[in-house]
């Protein structure tokens, strides 16, 4: 239908062989569907296939105005060979939490897109966001003049700002959930707009919300502040379901794992050993749990979803400094307050207070380009403690320390560090 | 706290505006040193607001922010398209 | 703007010319609406879901693939998932609208992983719609929705960019994943691994994609140090800030003489360089993408749920793959037989990680017969963690 020129890509069209849906088959049916830019992209792929190296640009400046973030210059270094992807510059639009979509929706955003954009997407970007990619610097403002005021959709973070907060499917679809991680990740989001548009930090902040400990969002892995639900009474117990696993009735793991022969369901074996913690058994025909030495691990709750459910006082724990490996190395997120109430109707302030001080803490310590977790390292944890003003206990730390090397302050010490070596001399000759 | 923001947001820019004959891209950080009785957040909302007077410029490197004075430095857009 | 409800906004059809008349670069701030965030999410559940929203009893997967939700209500949901390239055309999201039109009252549904799920509340439809879904194919033969990522099987692969968008990369990322998504198609619509195994890339040691607790993590990694371009790097970048950027203090202040005139620039400590890429971050000036010393590092046994064990990292097990485009077979080779030993000898329930700390390292390296280098030693901040301090430890090919 379209003016367009497809370029020579051999190796590129091998993979549109093979049952996984091919990107290069979908981008190029774009392109002849009248989108240049779709078939450059392949052809400059084709080169990078050719020179096993990348042939984009960094780039820096672009945006819109008034905003630190949600857009990132892209620009190709062999422009002349491809020039509708000469600019390439890529949009980052904040998703509505755990990503529902009406198809009204993504209607409109692929009109906006096929009009100012190469109708090319990352559903979704690694931190949450639609991503769309690849536009030239006079259509930003455009853009994002038809997000706000056509489709009531804003842009999300980049940069040294707040990242888009994401979270997981929640009471939504899952029975697990024991926190409301839509309505937390929109609060959030829409307090901290300020700091998601605008540069505000050294570097990154990053929130993400799990509804129970399985965390299938990987807060605990990739943000700086995660919020996991959990709970602090019993698991619910169904003895009568129980029983119906134990009897072959119910599949084990919701039939998680149908297509294999593990031979019959063995609850000693599959649940009670392989509790973390030891804290259940069986008492004749009754499953046993000692919830005081439960640690949530969800093994039992995932293996027997119709027998089990978290308990009913839940709230959230959170945990801080998660972050990949640049630049000190990768960090897992440090529990910091093991248990609050996740409470909508005071507006969720006891996170919002610890975040703030947190915040208060980095901004005035933190280096440049220094995430969160490694203020932590490079301060100490005892000093996110004292600026977080919260009480040290070994939920905490793994173990205590090995290493004696304590630092005592002087107003800790009887008698302070003020001493008078004549004193010390007259008890002792030198 | 008695900050005035129209001050502060002079002794930013003025600041900024005499380092950036030597170092044209500053992060946040550099800034805190027009005002040393202002916080942190205080000096980030008036190097914002500067920016939304066009007197400041947000410079972005996709992972990081700096800001800049317009006219001072080479953009890198500049820098690629020449 | 009410982000909560923008039915009515979504209902008018997109004007093309609005932007142009609202938008006027000499009075920026003028009609420009800032900090509405993100459309409120309720407006776009499902009336199943938003009828049960909290009310959720119980689950089961009753096909790869289909997950049955069943409500204190009463009320039953199912949710198909389809495997998505990520990378997608808008045409490719307006067949997806089209067919949740269809099938699913027109809501449709993104997972973390980058699986796409419609949602039905009756078999029949069900029926229909996953007809309907494994019948779209592409030109090339490929599905277009391949339904499956559930339960003790592979999911989708969550990558970064790769060739196709990003400037730091040191590999592609959509077709190192087609490549081993095409190889390990069988474990995408089936539940015949002893746990789940969550793969994902990285195509930079910057990890975008934050693989580093995943079961598998394809990692592309440089191995040259950076390039020092004189006669552009005070042009691009500012000094100060590329000799700040290396963790390893490699990088310092240099003046050198480019056609009789002094300039100033950066000299590179080679010896020191980790090839991080964090100086070509900050600095244009500086890059490091090389052809030849480009490639894959593969890292397996880290995992991010609780189930069980505690969350863990990836550990190092294959250095450097080279760069294979365009179906990186050694890539691709090694990460099935990693996934087929595993499913051939790990327990119900046991994750790549715990079967390999349960076996023991050397036993893995041996079973899966990698070869163990000095570049599996960690040498940088808390290396002496990993290093064994026990009598304990097992003989195996490495000790024979």
């Amino acid at each position: 239908m379209a003016d367009v020129k497809k370029h020579d890509t051999p190796m590129v069209d091998e993979l549109k062989s093979g049952p996984w849906p091919s990107f290069v088959d979908d981008i190029e049916q774009r392109g002849f569907n009248g989108k240049q830019a779709c078939l450059d992209l392949l052809g400059q792929l084709e080169l990078s296939y050719k020179h096993k190296e990348t042939h984009w640009k960094h780039g820096g400046i672009v945006g819109v105005f008034g905003y630190g973030g949600g857009v990132i210059g892209r620009y190709s270094d062999v422009p002349e060979e491809f020039p509708a992807i000469a600019h390439f510059h890529t949009i980052r639009v904040n998703q509505p939490a755990s990503k529902f979509y009406s198809t009204a929706f993504l209607r409109k955003l692929c009109e906006i897109w096929d009009y100012r954009g190469s109708g090319m997407t990352n559903f979704h970007g690694s931190t949450g966001d639609m991503v769309l990619l690849g536009t030239s610097t006079d259509q930003l403002e455009p853009v994002f003049f038809d997000l706000t005021h056509q489709m009531g959709a804003d842009l999300g973070g980049s940069g040294s700002n707040l990242r888009t907060p994401s979270c997981c499917v929640g009471k939504a679809r899952c029975e697990w959930s024991c926190i409301d991680t839509q309505d937390i990740c929109y609060n959030l989001t829409m307090t901290f707009q300020d700091e998601l548009h605008r540069p505000a930090f050294p570097y990154k902040f990053k929130f993400k919300v799990s509804g129970c400990p399985n965390d299938c969002v990987a807060a605990i892995a990739r943000c700086d502040c995660a919020i996991i639900g959990t709970w602090r009474d019993e698991i619910r117990i169904d003895q009568e379901a129980v029983k119906a696993y134990m009897g072959g009735e119910l599949k084990p793991n919701a039939g998680a794992h149908s297509d294999r022969d593990w031979g019959a369901f063995d609850i000693q074996k599959e649940v009670i050993d392989l509790c973390p913690s030891q804290c259940m058994m069986m008492d004749g025909n009754e499953l046993k749990i000692n919830n005081r030495e439960c640690v949530r691990c969800m093994h039992c709750i995932n293996v027997m979803p119709e027998a089990l459910r978290p308990g009913l006082d839940t709230g959230a724990t959170i945990l801080v400094g998660a972050k990949a490996p640049i630049l000190e190395g990768a960090q897992l997120a440090t529990v910091a307050l093991p248990f609050i109430k996740m409470d909508k109707d005071n507006d969720y302030e006891e996170i919002k207070d610890f975040v703030d001080k947190v915040w208060d803490w980095w901004m005035e310590e933190g280096k440049n380009r220094e995430r969160f977790g490694e203020l932590i390292q490079r301060q100490s944890m005892q000093e996110f403690l004292r600026r977080t003003e919260l009480k040290p206990i070994p939920q905490m730390v793994k173990e205590p320390r090995s290493n004696p090397y304590v630092f005592w302050s002087a107003e800790e010490v009887e008698g302070g560090w003020k001493r008078d070596v004549k004193t010390f001399r007259a008890r002792h000759a030198a | 706290m008695g900050v005035n923001m129209e001050e502060l947001k002079e002794k930013v820019l003025a600041f900024a505006t005499k380092k950036a004959a030597h170092k044209s891209k500053m992060y946040i950080k550099d800034l805190y040193k027009a005002d040393p009785d202002a916080s942190p957040r205080q000096i980030k909302k008036a190097a914002n607001e500067l920016v939304k007077e066009q007197k400041l410029e947000y410079f972005s490197s996709g992972s990081t922010v700096m800001y800049g004075v317009p006219g001072f430095g080479k953009g890198i857009e500049e820098a690629f398209e020449e | 703007m009410d982000n909560t409800n923008i039915a009515e906004l979504l209902a008018k059809p997109y004007d093309k010319e609005l932007a142009e008349k609202l938008y006027d670069p000499k009075k920026p701030m003028e009609n420009r609406i800032t900090d509405i965030g993100p459309p409120h999410y309720e407006q776009f559940f499902p009336p199943v879901i938003k009828e049960n929203y909290g009310k959720w009893k119980s689950h089961e997967i009753v096909q790869p693939g289909v997950i049955k939700y069943v409500s204190e209500t009463g009320a039953v949901c199912f949710a198909v998932r389809c495997g998505s390239a990520r990378l997608i055309t808008t045409d490719l999201i307006r067949e997806i609208c089209e067919i949740a039109d269809k099938y699913c009252e027109g809501y449709v549904r993104w997972t973390t992983r980058n699986n796409i799920e419609f949602h039905v509340t009756d078999e029949e439809k069900l029926k229909a719609l996953l007809d309907d879904l494994n019948g779209r194919k592409n030109p090339g033969g490929s599905y277009k929705f391949p339904v499956g990522g559930t339960g003790a099987g592979m999911t989708n692969i969550v990558h970064t960019q790769g060739w196709v968008h990003c400037h730091t990369p040191a590999i592609d990322a959509s077709g190192v994943v087609k490549s081993v998504m095409d190889e390990l198609f069988e474990y995408f619509g089936s539940h015949k691994l002893p746990a789940q195994v969550r793969v994902a890339l990285a195509c930079c040691l910057n990890m975008c994609g934050a693989v580093h607790c995943s079961d598998i993590a394809i990692l592309g990694i440089h191995r040259k140090p950076p390039l020092v371009e004189d006669d552009r790097i005070t042009g691009v970048c500012e000094i100060p800030l590329a000799v700040a950027a290396c963790p390893l203090g490699a990088i310092k202040p240099a003046t050198v003489e480019v056609d009789g005139e002094k300039k100033k620039t950066v000299r590179v400590n080679e010896n020191r360089c980790m090839f991080c890429g964090n100086c070509y971050t900050m600095c244009p000036a500086m890059p490091l993408a090389d052809g030849e010393g480009d490639g894959i590092a593969i890292l397996v046994g880290g995992k991010i749920s609780n189930r069980i064990s505690a969350p863990k990292f990836s550990k190092l097990i294959i250095p450097y793959i080279p760069n294979e485009p365009p179906r990186w077979p050694s890539t691709v080779k090694v990460i099935k037989n990693i996934l087929e030993k595993y499913s051939e000898n790990a327990n119900k329930y046991e994750r790549l990680g715990d079967w390999a700390e349960r076996i023991g390292w050397e036993r893995f390296f041996e079973i899966c017969d990698i070869p163990f280098t000095e570049k599996s030693i960690d040498d940088y901040r808390l290396a002496y963690d990993t290093y064994r301090t026990t009598t304990q430890f097992k003989w195996s090919v490495h000790t024979d």
